[in-house]
């Protein structure tokens, strides 16, 4: 913009002279040949007049050339005598000057000097002409020159303030707002006031390719946030699988070690049983040996907890139970078997379906995660919360444990408020023979046990806890169908 | 009387189910493998075989499947450690003892029975076994 004008104001003066310089040349030309061609017709009009005899007369035809306004002196010379015109006001005239230019010598005046022929007599016309006429008349010109050129300008002018709204700001806008999304912010929508075609189909344009950038931008957003979710998916499952093998290969161990223990222990019952049946009941060793075959039979017990978790003890008989009956008989024989001080609160779902379990497992499974909370509550106050209830194992849940399937699951929740464990103890809590007890205390086989029973009716089990705030076991039991079979059908078509 | 052959590579148990069945009434012989459990059942004959499942060479199930092949009215009790044992000391992997209980009542044992039981299980279970005869 700031060049357009400099251009005007070089070429503005420029233009001015040139146009003035042309109109005055016209105009001069055209005064001169008016001049001449008056001054001829004048020394026409005293040819053949006597310039002695008829002076009078000449001056006459002096007089009235002057009275034709545009004449100031005339004379005509003869013989060294000068007949001059009476009306010639008296100033001084360069009288015999001969001029060529217009405005030459400055003085206003145009002199033409002519001969003229009356028979045998000669003398020389000489004429001056009034220049300002025609400097006035250059005046006006040259001020019409300068406002046409002045109306110009301001158009111009006009002209750029107007262009400057109308493409420069709109343009400028548009720039900054492409340097705003090439900055990385594109959250802006773009929209123009712009009345300019041009304009708006540029805003569009720009518009349309913030718009895609955004998608793209969401696009590869989400696309991060799927990785990063299936990364922590994978994770989990592969800290699930660990745990799992881990669980598997201790279970394979204490199996192998309880096939040889019962192995031991089998003579050791019997043998023991017909030592007694041999001694006489007053012998001093039948108390002993009635001794051996308490501890016997309490070895007999832990090998049989080993193999429920190691899941090789013998089949059991799963039957199709409604498990809330199951859940209130197992609380009764829990609440007599904790201190009557043990807040025991239940919530128990009655309207729930049915799960092929075996009762006897659920109930000790139960036993044992409340003997667990107890043992988790400190002094007095705290609680221990069974719930049972009908759920729809959701998609993410499944995902993040591959022996949970999208579908409806019973759910077997102990909750406590009690002291809670960290991540490390949570890690290692189904493992047999892991305590947190002081030795003797706890054998360490209660979650075990737990575990091989949720494992061996298809559940899934799931704990979680704070160290100071409690834990949570949830035990999902999948719901049996209709026909009293599990759904196992279902399962594979899921894939 | 009736007849029982116990088979077992553990010798406690040979020695602790012979005296037992022997103050039950029953007269019993031992073998501590299956080869020699059959022989033995050649040559003898039993009313009641009890078997072990796991044993070096021929094992509970196929001795079972053999006891079958000639015996049909022999009755068979399979007992098992219970927990899961290694099949072969160069086969991987663990096998538990149920799948070959399993195997065992499918080539046509009577009855099967975990380790440790006591006195009176068995007993019970030989005199149904001998009663159904």
């Amino acid at each position: 913009m700031l060049i357009v004008l400099l251009i005007q104001a070089v070429l503005m003066p420029l233009l001015f002279f040139t146009l003035a310089e042309a109109v005055e040349r016209n105009l001069a030309n055209a005064f001169l040949d008016d001049a001449r061609l008056y001054a001829r017709f004048i020394a026409d009009s005293i040819d053949d007049l006597d310039f002695e005899l008829g002076q009078d007369v000449v001056v006459e035809h002096l007089d009235s050339a002057l009275l034709g306004g545009r004449i100031v002196y005339a004379a005509l010379v003869h013989n060294d005598s000068v007949i001059a015109s009476a009306l010639t006001e008296p100033q001084e005239f360069d009288r015999f000057r001969e001029d060529f230019e217009f405005g030459e010598h400055g003085d206003e005046t145009y002199y033409v000097s002519l001969p003229v022929e009356s028979g045998f007599q000669t003398g020389i016309l000489h004429l001056g002409f009034d220049e300002t006429p025609a400097r006035e008349h250059f005046d006006t010109v040259r001020k019409s020159i300068v406002y046409a050129l002045a109306t110009y300008m301001l158009s111009v002018l006009i002209a750029i303030g107007y262009l400057s709204s109308a493409v420069v700001r709109p343009l400028k806008w548009l720039q900054q707002a492409s340097r705003t999304i090439s900055s990385g912010e594109v959250d802006k929508e773009l929209r123009t006031k712009s009345s300019l075609v041009e304009i708006q189909d540029l805003t569009a344009d720009l518009e349309k390719m913030r718009s895609k950038l955004v998608g793209m931008n969401a696009q590869l957003q989400q696309e991060i946030m799927d990785r990063e979710q299936s990364e922590t998916e994978r994770r989990s499952l592969e800290r699930y699988l660990r745990h799992a093998q881990r669980l598997e290969s201790l279970g394979t161990l204490a199996g192998g070690v309880a096939h040889e223990f019962n192995n031991v222990l089998q003579p050791l019952l019997l043998y023991t049983d017909l030592a007694l049946e041999d001694l006489p009941a007053d012998s001093p060793a039948v108390e002993n040996l009635k001794n051996v075959l308490t501890l016997a039979n309490r070895a007999k017990g832990l090998s049989q907890q080993i193999l429920t978790f190691g899941r090789q003890d013998t089949e059991a008989e799963f039957e199709l139970v409604n498990l809330t009956p199951v859940v209130h008989e197992a609380l009764t024989m829990i609440r007599a078997l904790l201190p009557a001080t043990v807040d025991i609160r239940a919530d128990i779902s009655s309207d729930i379906g049915d799960v092929r379990c075996d009762p006897a497992q659920i109930k000790q499974l139960l036993v044992n995660l409340c003997n667990n909370s107890f043992r988790a509550l400190s002094a007095s106050d705290g609680y221990i919360l069974v719930s049972l209830k009908e759920v729809i194992v959701p998609r993410k849940l499944a995902s993040e444990h591959p022996k949970l399937r999208d579908g409806e699951y019973i759910v077997l929740q102990v909750a406590d408020t009690g002291v809670g464990m960290d991540p490390q103890t949570v890690e290692r809590v189904f493992e047999p023979f892991f305590t947190t007890q002081d030795v003797g205390q706890g054998t360490g086989l209660g979650l075990s046990v737990v575990h091989g029973i949720v494992v061996r009716h298809d559940g899934e089990i799931i704990l979680e806890s704070e160290l100071g705030k409690g834990t949570q076991v949830r035990i999902y039991l999948p719901l049996a169908d209709e026909d009293g079979r599990e759904d196992k059908g279902k399962r594979d078509s899921d894939g | 009387m009736a007849k029982i052959l116990v088979i077992d590579d553990e010798e406690h148990i040979r020695e602790v189910l012979k005296q037992v069945l022997e103050r039950a009434g029953y007269d019993v012989c031992c073998a501590a493998d299956g080869k020699e459990g059959l022989e033995l059942l050649a040559k003898q004959g039993a009313d009641l075989v009890i078997t072990d499942v796991i044993m070096p060479g021929i094992d509970g199930v196929a001795t079972v499947q053999k006891i079958r092949e000639k015996f049909l009215n022999t009755r068979i009790i399979v007992i098992s450690g219970g927990g899961n044992v290694a099949p072969q000391e160069y086969e991987p992997g663990a096998i538990a003892t149920n799948a070959y209980l399993a195997s065992a009542r499918n080539a046509g044992a009577d009855r099967t029975m975990t380790k440790p039981f006591d006195r009176r299980e068995l007993i019970d279970a030989i005199n149904e076994l001998m009663k159904e005869e």
